[in-house]
């Protein structure tokens, strides 16, 4: 059988790396579209032969690589990945469609950077070793910082290194929570192995309650930045907003500080000294997220920002399925991730074309917006509808398992949440109406609709939102199945 | 013969060496350019020798010298980094008069700096140790016309006497303690020189000749203006190589002779190690010569080095000695990038007063393509960034400090490397980012060939780093035998 998983990390680097040497525009472009297109072949083919029913490892690769510290080239996909694999060699190229006239610097770097970011990030997805992990997890980084530096806005310079700051050093304190699992499983065992699904069957083997439970906030402390939770967040809203559009959807593809925990949180969760005490963090943090990212959402005037405080919001819900701990609160959670990842790409795209259009993101500047742009304000409202969590679309789907299931374990932050829900969709319908309805703004001229290039995939995207929000099995099965056996072995210790 | 056998690599570079002096006396100007292919050819059967016969022991001149996996490793180093230098400087020295002289002093440094790492006797260090250093003085000022070059030997030349000065002191007192300058015997002696006030005195001046050496803060006052100003490729020789000739050394006496003293000293290591990465890194952060700036982080780097000697396991020292290969590599293959850059400043503007400025390297991407991508590659590596030879080194030494418990330490140390990369990412920032001045510039091919030996070596060490991780272990074993 072919390396299905290293082609898949193989292929975008490969284009990434002849994107850099094209000469013009138009190629690097099509290059790096060929590049994209070519992953989401190779990523729906292992999709159609995925099997949703294990939750065992599929496709999975080992090869011994530096074998005297127990580190190996392991990689393998299972129902946590495969969903946000997918949704990352989706979005990909449709962007780069959504991107295909703008005209900047560089634009060989700029197609480069969104590939070699691919790989990256689906190379977190699929590594099953530490140590190749968190090479992916710093390599996701790098095209970021450059993206935000270079073709950011006004204050590109602040945003970008204020983000690089913040995840590099959260990134930093998960490299000593793996440090700290991999040398307490070298003196117990008395072999070296950077093995992630070895490490984390170890580590109810530690016996010192205190580094078991070290171990567990320095990697909980990784992943909640990157994510990011209150009150770690505050990278956030500037990278989001000062990024361009590609930049930003590239940001709303990194899932994978959602992923980590999924796939390193949860399992070892059980085994911290207070399980209990663990899950009300999470539970609490979620709530938290939910409802300060809401408010804030509720009082911005840029519309780019309010996006970006509503992306806090939303993956709130993620910590807080993870926090229920039953098999459909964490598949709930993990939907959120996918379909956050949908839904905040059009967003992000409607506000880059009202931007260019209209040359203002200020939510009281704009309005009646639809009467000059029918297709944009259809798309946008089946976006907003979306994420304040319509019944059909994608995120209703996500959040009604997110907090049906996780009432039972953590009920108080539930009910905090809930109360949320109001707000959000208070500042969803509020922006809607004051951008798109109402009277023209005749001050912002003659405006036109969005164009070809721009509508195709914000169509794509949103037709993908209303047939996962009326049919999630093709994911949702896969990520029950998963989620079933993390819950399973919160059930074994009875807790 | 076969004791002969054992030092052929040196044998090899010292015949070289004094080959090329004897032939420059009577090659024109114009033919000195073989010198320096007879220079890279002796480096290489010299690597040659060494690989081959890597991991036999022996000891030779009533055991002054001994040859084993330690010694070996550092052998490699040295060369590898003679290597790349006499490559980049087949151009440097091109159309120069005493282009015999330059190779010859390069040479006999790395005999210096070959002899210190089999080095088994305080004497013998102490004059392997003098020869490097005299040889590195006259080439830190080979640049005789220029002011900045002058002045960055004369610096060096005085702050090297003054350590030489206290590095032999603490040898007599050494002896005089023990009565022997063997460093096994030394070893067997240790209580003599504990219970002695003396003994202490005598430490002091040891770390602190070897702090000179290594630069470590507060002994490094001469190495960013050496580095600066002394030409690139010696700067690069210096960096790479001749401090590492101070970490061997101290490897030496510090962990084989006086590994009693570990406990007591652990501390005053751990300070010097944080103090020097910390200060290291935060100046380098404002430097806007290059140059200088690579000097400030070859601080930071010899401060992670130093945590090896505070964590003292054995797998510490594997990735202590592993880190001196990597950094053997991205360091000197950095200084000759700047080299490069340096050379083409010089060809369009003679009289340029700092021509290692960062704005110098603007659009450097476009101008100096392979350049550019190499330097790249290198500052990336020195940050810490997979997959490179200085991550690889970094997460070997930076685990071992957790393994260790030392857990407070590694966090300064990764911290540290996370400020690094700011002043990394803005030289790439500058090469790639900014729009370039001034056309394509043709690269000359030896500064190519020394760049892409450097860049095969640090990319090979991150991506399959099996191998040398298996010769750090050996050489790791000589000093601390499992």
């Amino acid at each position: 059988m072919l390396p299905f998983l290293s082609l898949l990390i193989l292929i975008p680097l490969i284009f990434s790396g002849i994107t850099l040497f094209t000469k013009s525009r138009e190629q690097a472009r099509v290059v790096a579209f060929v590049g994209a297109l070519a992953t989401l072949a190779l990523s729906l083919y292992m999709y159609f032969t995925f099997d949703s029913s294990s939750a065992s490892m599929q496709f999975e690769e080992m090869r011994s690589w530096i074998p005297s510290l127990g580190i190996s080239y392991h990689l393998g996909v299972d129902g946590i990945a495969m969903p946000l694999i997918l949704l990352n060699t989706i979005v990909i190229p449709l962007m780069l469609i959504f991107t295909w006239d703008d005209v900047r610097s560089a634009p060989n770097r700029f197609y480069a950077l969104i590939l070699a970011m691919q790989a990256a990030v689906i190379g977190v997805f699929v590594s099953l070793d530490f140590f190749l992990f968190y090479i992916f997890w710093e390599l996701t980084l790098i095209p970021l910082f450059f993206m935000v530096n270079i073709w950011g806005g006004p204050n590109k310079a602040h945003a970008s290194m204020k983000f690089f700051i913040y995840t590099h050093v959260a990134s930093l304190v998960m490299l000593l929570g793996i440090f700290g699992i991999y040398f307490a499983s070298w003196f117990q065992s008395g072999f070296p192995s950077m093995d992630i699904p070895y490490l984390l069957s170890q580590f109810p083997l530690i016996e010192d309650g205190m580094l078991r439970d070290g171990i567990f906030l320095a990697l909980l402390f990784g992943f909640l930045v990157k994510m990011p939770s209150v009150p770690f967040h505050s990278w956030l809203p500037d990278a989001y907003v000062e990024a361009p559009v590609a930049g930003s959807v590239l940001f709303i593809l990194l899932k994978i500080a959602g992923y980590g925990m999924f796939r390193v949180i949860l399992p070892i969760l059980p085994d911290t000294s207070n399980p209990s005490l663990m899950i009300s963090i999470l539970g609490l943090l979620g709530a938290v997220s939910i409802l300060y990212g809401a408010l804030v959402a509720l009082s911005q005037q840029d519309l780019k920002r309010m996006i970006a405080y509503s992306s806090i919001s939303h993956m709130g819900f993620v910590s807080l399925g993870c926090a229920g701990f039953v098999a459909y609160s964490i598949s709930g959670a993990m939907f959120q991730q996918f379909s956050h990842g949908l839904i905040m790409a059009i967003m992000f795209m409607s506000v880059g074309v009202i931007q260019a259009t209209t040359g203002t993101r200020i939510i009281n500047e704009l309005g009646g917006l639809a009467s000059k742009m029918p297709k944009l304000a259809v798309i946008m409202m089946l976006t907003f509808m979306a994420s304040l969590g319509l019944p059909g679309l994608t995120g209703f789907v996500a959040e009604v398992n997110v907090l049906a299931f996780s009432y039972a374990n953590v009920p108080t932050y539930v009910i905090v949440a809930l109360l949320a829900i109001v707000i959000t969709a208070a500042y969803h319908l509020w922006a809607m109406q004051r951008a798109m309805f109402g009277v023209y703004n005749e001050k912002l001229g003659d405006v036109s609709d969005v164009s070809m290039y721009q509508l195709v995939p914000m169509a794509i995207i949103a037709l993908l939102i209303l047939y996962f929000g009326l049919n999630p099995n093709p994911v949702f099965e896969m990520m029950l199945t998963s989620s079933n056996q993390i819950a399973s072995l919160m059930a074994v210790l009875g807790v | 013969m076969s004791d002969l056998m054992l030092i052929a690599p040196e044998l090899i570079i010292g015949i070289t060496g004094l080959i090329i002096v004897l032939a420059g006396l009577f090659m024109g100007r114009s033919s000195k350019n073989a010198l320096g292919y007879l220079a890279v050819l002796g480096c290489l059967s010299a690597i040659a020798l060494t690989i081959s016969s890597f991991a036999t022991t022996g000891s030779l001149l009533a055991e002054a010298l001994v040859i084993d996996a330690l010694s070996q490793f550092f052998k490699l180093v040295f060369l590898a980094v003679a290597l790349i230098v006499c490559i980049a400087s087949i151009k440097y020295t091109e159309g120069n008069d005493n282009a015999e002289v330059f190779f010859g002093l390069v040479l006999f440094g790395t005999l210096g700096m070959m002899f210190v790492a089999s080095a088994n006797d305080l004497i013998t260090l102490y004059v392997s140790f003098e020869l490097a250093s005299l040889s590195t003085y006259a080439l830190a000022g080979f640049e005789k016309k220029n002011a900045r070059s002058v002045e960055a030997a004369m610096k060096y030349i005085l702050i090297g006497a003054l350590s030489s000065a206290l590095l032999l002191l603490g040898i007599s007192f050494v002896y005089g303690a023990t009565s022997t300058t063997s460093i096994p015997g030394i070893a067997e002696n240790i209580d003599v020189l504990l219970n002695n006030t003396v003994g202490i005195l005598a430490i002091v001046l040891l770390i602190a000749g070897f702090g000179f050496k290594i630069a470590l803060v507060p002994f490094h006052m001469w190495a960013p203006d050496t580095y600066q100003g002394a030409p690139s490729v010696v700067s690069a020789l210096l960096a790479a190589g001749s401090k590492k000739m101070g970490i061997i050394a101290a490897f030496k006496v510090f962990i084989v002779a006086l590994i009693a003293l570990q406990a007591d000293w652990k501390i005053a290591f751990a300070a010097l190690a944080v103090v020097t990465m910390t200060y290291g890194n935060v100046v380098a952060l404002s430097q806007t010569s290059v140059k200088r700036m690579l000097a400030y982080s070859s601080l930071a780097q010899a401060g992670y080095i130093t945590m090896a000697f505070v964590v003292l396991t054995p797998m510490a020292l594997t990735g202590g000695i592993l880190y001196t290969l990597a950094h053997g590599f991205m360091k000197g293959g950095a200084f000759i990038a700047v080299g490069a850059v340096v050379y083409m400043v010089m060809a369009k503007n003679k009289d340029s007063e700092v021509p290692d400025h960062l704005d110098s390297f603007k659009g450097l991407g476009k101008k100096m393509p392979i350049t550019a991508f190499c330097l790249m590659i290198f500052l990336f590596a020195l940050a810490g960034i997979p997959p490179t030879a200085g991550f690889m080194s970094k997460f070997v030494l930076f685990s071992s400090t957790i393994e260790a418990g030392l857990v407070w330490l590694a966090v300064i140390a990764i911290l540290n490397s996370a400020i690094s990369l700011y002043y990394y990412a803005r030289v790439v920032k500058y090469m790639y980012f900014m729009p370039a001045e001034g056309e394509r510039f043709s690269e000359p091919a030896p500064y190519l060939v020394a760049l892409l030996i450097a860049l095969a070596g640090v990319l090979a060490i991150g991506i399959w780093p099996e191998p040398f991780i298996n010769m750090a272990m050996q050489a790791a074993e000589v000093l601390l035998p499992l």
